[in-house]
């Protein structure tokens, strides 16, 4: 049975058409024309118990919105969404009790208490066992350096220390889901990985299932398995990480050394100081067959054929491409 | 995988349990600020000083207002500081409401399988209203002594009641008037006019015009806060019907500003992030 899954669900916003100027916006104030905006529009999908999901869209593509109706903040304009075997919108704190959620800029631990106190207080309020309890706290000691934290105040926490241990308290109860929004945004490199690798463990430990939605896709690489892609409210991928490059074309680049001018048919041409850059689809213009054309008439110093990244891939999704 | 639902009803039991530790922790963390601790502890009593000297200054020129004279004023002035002090305790967090909300960090107290109103509240114990407490006690016993009012077991009941009463108005008005952040760009500055309004509270209701006697009484009930209940501690004035409705309109009027509050925070849905 799956953990999460949402059958056709739409959130429709009203949103009031302003008119321009301070005419406009007398007028706003007697009559009132709205439009509709269709945050999230039939979006299905289902994750299973123990899968981390990479949660991906442009800003503004809905993800916000997915996740306060998963968590039973919002209440969806039509479908059905179950979280645990729960309707979020219908009982939000049983479905809370179930779930956990870390926001990567705002901590949701109390800013003046130590770590450890926080950790009591949730441990309270989730009903947490005290050997459950000490059972997760001795998990968390063996794989990050706890001790020097508990007695910390989280506002004299770096950035780095916060989001590790509110991604710490967020899993705290042992929670069947866990959402995590931006885990890593702002952090230096080492700690990124240090997170990634945290993120990772929790979730193999106790076969939690995580969805993640991030703009970073060294997380989507590090973590994700399965991808969901969602724009303007609508989803358009959802399968696996390997296949999102099949999916949406194999794409290669081609990078040429010349002091040519070139033009080629029905392909994008870069030019990047002395190289030549030539992004094409490889099932409808091969690499080599580009490369064999252009040499006979241009003088070529040097080559370079790169794969292209996630990164990439998704730069063009969210710019419009290969859809 | 419902290892963690929660098997019983949340009772007040449970939430007494959590506010108990939630406010024993934030109080310990704020003794630890010690210069911050006490600079708020007396900018309190100074700020109510400054209050108190406006005051008789008016009092050195009008010996009395409406029948009212000096000392009964004073026990007006000290009741309303007094019956303020529950909100400023428990429900000072209302003053960052609009802050959370602009910046959409209030969100996250909806993710806790908590009521989002205590959670809100439980995070801050506004400690200024202990130097409140302690000018509006000074003030209070100073002014019983002086109308030579008794003391016994039967009028420190009511007494208690009678502030107990008032500070549910205190609160509930402040729950109103923060939660139109909930609704409007700019809450902030309807909790700013509600909080001067509070201030007449501490002037007899007979002093004002018919139109905003009704106002006081119904819409802004600060007569309420102080005027209401007080007649029936006062010797020398006689309760009036509404006296005796001050517990049940408090219940009421408390009631009602936490389902608007909620409704509010139902309503919310958080900027994107």
């Amino acid at each position: 049975m799956p953990i999460v899954e949402f059958k056709n669900v739409s959130k429709h916003f009203k949103v009031l058409n302003r008119r321009e100027g301070l005419v406009g916006g007398l007028k706003d104030l007697f009559s009132r024309d709205y439009k509709t905006v269709k945050a999230v529009d039939g979006v299905s999908f289902s994750v299973e118990a123990g899968e981390i999901v990479g949660y991906l869209g442009p800003n503004g593509a809905g993800k916000s919105t997915t996740i306060k109706m998963m968590t039973g903040v919002l209440l969806p304009t039509s479908g059905d969404i179950s979280v645990s075997g729960r309707v979020p919108y219908k009982d939000r704190t049983k479905t809370a009790a179930n779930i956990g959620v870390v926001f990567g800029q705002r901590s949701q631990l109390w800013w003046s208490l130590p770590l450890i106190e926080s950790f009591k207080i949730l441990r309270d309020i989730y009903d947490i066992s005290q050997e459950d309890y000490a059972k997760q706290l001795a998990l968390y000691e063996s794989l990050v350096d706890l001790e020097p934290l508990y007695s910390k105040p989280v506002r004299e926490m770096s950035l780095g220390q916060r989001t590790l241990c509110d991604i710490l308290a967020a899993f705290l109860h042992n929670p069947a889901v866990v959402f995590l929004d931006e885990p890593t945004i702002g952090l230096d490199v080492a700690m990124k990985a240090k997170i990634r690798e945290l993120i990772h463990t929790l979730n193999r430990v106790n076969n939690t299932t995580i969805i993640l939605t991030t703009h970073d896709i060294g997380d989507v690489d590090a973590l994700c398995r399965r991808i969901v892609i969602i724009d303007k409210g609508v989803m358009i991928y959802d399968d696996s990480a390997e296949n999102l490059s099949k999916f949406f074309g194999q794409y290669r680049t081609l990078k040429i050394k010349t002091d040519d001018e070139i033009t080629y048919e029905s392909v994008t041409i870069t030019r990047n100081e002395e190289w030549v850059e030539i992004v094409t689809k490889e099932d409808e213009m091969p690499v080599m067959e580009i490369l064999q054309a252009l040499q006979k008439s241009h003088k070529i110093s040097d080559i370079r054929i790169e794969e292209i990244t996630t990164e990439e891939i998704i730069k063009k999704i969210y710019a419009g491409d290969g859809r | 995988m419902d290892n963690t639902s929660i098997k019983r009803k949340r009772g007040l039991r449970f939430y007494l349990r959590i506010y108990f530790k939630i406010i024993s922790q934030d109080i310990k963390s704020k003794m630890s600020y010690r210069a911050d601790f006490i600079t708020t502890f007396f900018g309190m009593i100074a700020l109510n000083l400054s209050g108190f000297i406006a005051f008789w200054v008016i009092f050195k020129n009008f010996p009395q207002i409406n029948g009212w004279d000096y000392r009964e004023m004073l026990f007006l002035y000290a009741f309303s500081l007094i019956a303020l002090v529950p909100a400023e305790f428990f429900f000072d967090n209302n003053w960052n409401l609009q802050q959370a909300i602009v910046t959409g960090d209030f969100i996250k107290y909806c993710f806790k399988p908590l009521n989002i109103f205590f959670y809100y509240m439980s995070e801050v114990f506004g400690i200024r209203g202990l130097g409140q407490l302690v000018f509006g006690v000074g003030t209070l016993i100073y002014a019983w002594v002086g109308l030579a009012l008794p003391v016994s077991f039967l009028i420190i009941v009511k007494l208690l009641i009678a502030l107990f009463s008032a500070s549910l108005f205190m609160i509930a008005l402040r729950n109103l008037s923060a939660a139109t952040c909930f609704w409007i760009i700019n809450g902030l500055h309807v909790m700013n006019i509600t909080n001067k309004f509070r201030d007449y509270a501490r002037y007899p209701i007979t002093i004002f015009g018919g139109v905003f006697r009704v106002i006081f009484t119904f819409v802004i009930p600060i007569a309420f806060m102080a005027y209401y209940p007080s007649l029936e501690l006062l010797d020398t004035k006689q309760p009036v019907f509404l006296t005796y409705l001050t517990p049940i309109y408090g219940i009421i009027f408390f009631w009602l500003s936490y389902k608007v509050w909620m409704k509010g925070a139902m309503n919310y849905s958080g900027t994107g992030s």
